[in-house]
């Protein structure tokens, strides 16, 4: 088996803001690997905790906690570096240069020659279809067009790994298009790409695996098709049984108890729990009215939580 | 290529890009034509006064070169980090494959090829003012002039030490008034030692003067030194003291682009 592109164990940050050293944890101890050759989708709300993960995976800012392997080397490592393209949030360029001479100069830093850099640029700018305005000065860009020009940059080093924040924000219906393309071409080319996304479609048609977080928590990491059926989360078990029963199998079952007109509620997280508590109510001389599976899809684990930012805590 | 060809190679691409923002800057233009417009107002002035011509274009252009040039420094070494961290044009640089002090330093170099760039058409614009007037330039006023260009480099430092951890605004008042104050040490010598003499306020003023960057060095022109008044008019100081000005400056400057860096690696860039 080969050794993941990127792996990530118990990851953190947490922001210490102000005056009065307000926390809030942007990213509450994650761990996912990346596999080459895959697009692997991280999928969340707004403020769920992706561009902060993706900032300690790029090294722009130091985790609180945890740690991160980018191609079998520690975030920061040079070689590692040359071998990665990152595309940042909402990327901005500098107003004077233009959209050629920005590809020249990160064309440098990765140590391209002259006439590489020329052909990558040139090559790049056009798909990207930036061709007509490659000279302007890039202050002169509209929204989509510099996050086009970010894609360009983020290629210019023909990377193995390809890291994009939410790479089809500021885009019309076709430049989404484009974008798509771009990911499945690189797909095609053998390249790992790892993406940020708020948007389920996105990642529907793109990715082999996701890892699904939401308020700096991950929920979820597999196949999106697996995720995205309707998946049993818990099972909600109706039951009648007298005093002693049942504080019998709360004390045996400390979770999720209560109490409905209609019975007692127990709230089974697993198949395995289920069992052994329908097995001890039966036991008991108890009676079981239902057993309910409480599914939930994907797009109800988002709203339920969008909006919501992480708990924020004073110390 | 080594290791270290290569990381000059990687903090010329960032000098190189400092570079073009900068000159391709409106703000920058607009300063280096009021430098060039002061000096022009001079030969109106010199017109006024008797046979004093040469004397005041050389005093006026100087002054000139080094108000405007403490205004670019300040604006260029406050501004062109500060702004990278604004514009966020430092998230996509910061990943790519080099150094966060080669990033630093890059731009620095970027800034000392700006600034020696301006200070010497400043002072060739200078030079065809006084070859007008009939009068010449001369090593005195090259010597005035590399010492100008050594107070912004080593003024543009201490900007980016500011700037590595404090807001725009912040770092440009704090590196200002450090040029202030480092421009008139003498005075504040001079108080410390007179009325503050034997005060808790007095030595801490002295220790503090000894520290802070002693700015006054490079202005020479007009200045008492050890007691003779020292113009670029007779008496100049000689390529020596130039040069151990310049052996202050980089030392000084040096100073401040180390602690720039090691606060520029811990930073978080959110
Ligand atoms: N500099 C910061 N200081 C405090 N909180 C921050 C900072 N940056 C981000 N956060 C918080 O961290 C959480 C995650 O943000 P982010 O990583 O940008 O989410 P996403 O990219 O998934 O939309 C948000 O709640 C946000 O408010
Ligand atoms: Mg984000």
């Amino acid at each position: 088996m080969t050794a993941p592109v990127l792996e990530v164990e118990g990851l953190r940050k947490e922001f210490v803001r102000g005056f009065l050293r307000k926390r809030t944890v942007a990213v509450d101890g994650i761990s996912f690997a990346v596999e080459p050759g895959e697009v692997f989708g991280f999928l969340g709300p707004n403020g769920a905790g992706k561009t902060t993960t993706m900032k300690m995976l790029m090294g722009l800012i130091h985790p609180s906690a945890g740690k991160a392997t980018i191609l079998g080397a520690e975030v920061g490592d040079l070689d590692a570096k040359r071998r990665i393209g990152y595309l940042p949030e909402n990327p901005y360029f500098y107003d004077y240069l233009s959209a050629t001479e920005y590809l020249h100069m990160v064309g440098r830093i990765y140590g391209l020659d002259r006439a590489t850099r020329d052909k990558r640029a040139a090559e790049l700018l056009g798909r990207v279809g930036l061709a007509m305005a490659q000279g302007r000065a890039m202050r002169s860009y509209s929204k989509g067009m510099l996050q086009r020009v970010g894609l360009a940059q983020a290629l210019i080093g023909d990377p193995e790994l390809v890291v994009l924040d939410e790479p089809m924000s500021g885009l019309d219906p076709i430049g989404r298009r484009e974008v798509r393309e771009l990911i499945l071409d690189l797909r095609a080319q053998g390249k790992t790409v790892f993406f940020s996304t708020h948007i389920l479609a996105d990642a529907n048609l793109l990715c082999d695996r996701v890892a699904i977080i939401v308020k700096g928590k991950l929920r979820d990491v597999g196949p999106l098709g697996e995720l995205l059926s309707p998946k049993v989360h818990r099972i909600e078990v109706l039951w009648q049984g007298d005093e002693a029963l049942q504080a019998q199998l709360r004390e045996q079952f400390p979770a999720s108890h209560s109490s409905s007109s209609e019975g007692q509620v127990f709230v089974a997280e697993a198949q395995e729990q289920l069992d052994r508590f329908l097995a001890a109510i039966l036991a008991g001389g108890g009676e079981v009215s239902s057993v309910t599976p409480q599914r939930e899809t994907l797009e109800q684990l988002f709203v339920r939580d969008a909006g919501l930012s992480p708990e924020e805590q004073r110390s | 290529m080594g290791a270290i060809g290569a990381s000059f190679n990687r903090m010329w691409a960032i000098a190189l890009n400092t570079f073009r923002e900068a000159v391709r800057n409106k703000v920058l233009a607009i300063l280096v034509m009021f430098a060039v417009a002061l000096m022009a107002f001079s030969l109106v002035l010199g017109q006024l006064s008797l046979h004093e011509e040469i004397r005041i274009i050389k005093d006026l252009g100087l002054a000139g070169i080094s108000i405007f040039g403490v205004v670019i420094a300040l604006f260029l070494g406050v501004n062109l980090l500060s702004k990278e961290l604004e514009r966020k044009t430092v998230y996509a640089i910061i990943p790519k494959p080099l150094h966060r002090h080669e990033f630093l330093l890059g731009k620095y170099l970027g800034l000392v090829v700006t600034m020696t760039a301006l200070v010497v058409l400043m002072s060739v614009v200078l030079w065809g003012f006084l070859v007008a007037q009939g009068g010449h330039h001369g090593v005195i006023m090259v010597r005035a002039e590399i010492l100008i260009l050594l107070e912004l480099l080593l003024l543009m430092a201490v900007a980016m030490l500011f700037s590595s951890f404090s807001s725009p605004w912040l770092s440009a008042m704090f590196a200002g008034a450090l040029w202030v104050i480092g421009r008139n040490t003498a005075e504040l010598e001079a108080f410390a030692q007179g009325k503050l003499e034997d005060t808790a306020g007095g030595s801490l003023l002295e220790v503090l003067l000894d520290l802070l960057p002693d700015f006054r060095m490079f202005f020479v022109s007009g200045a008492n030194f050890d007691e003779t008044v020292v113009s670029v008019h007779e008496s100049f100081v000689s390529w020596a003291y130039v040069g151990s000005a310049a052996v202050y400056a980089m030392t000084y400057g040096g100073m401040c682009l180390v602690a720039a860096v090691l606060l520029f690696r811990r930073r978080d860039f959110v």
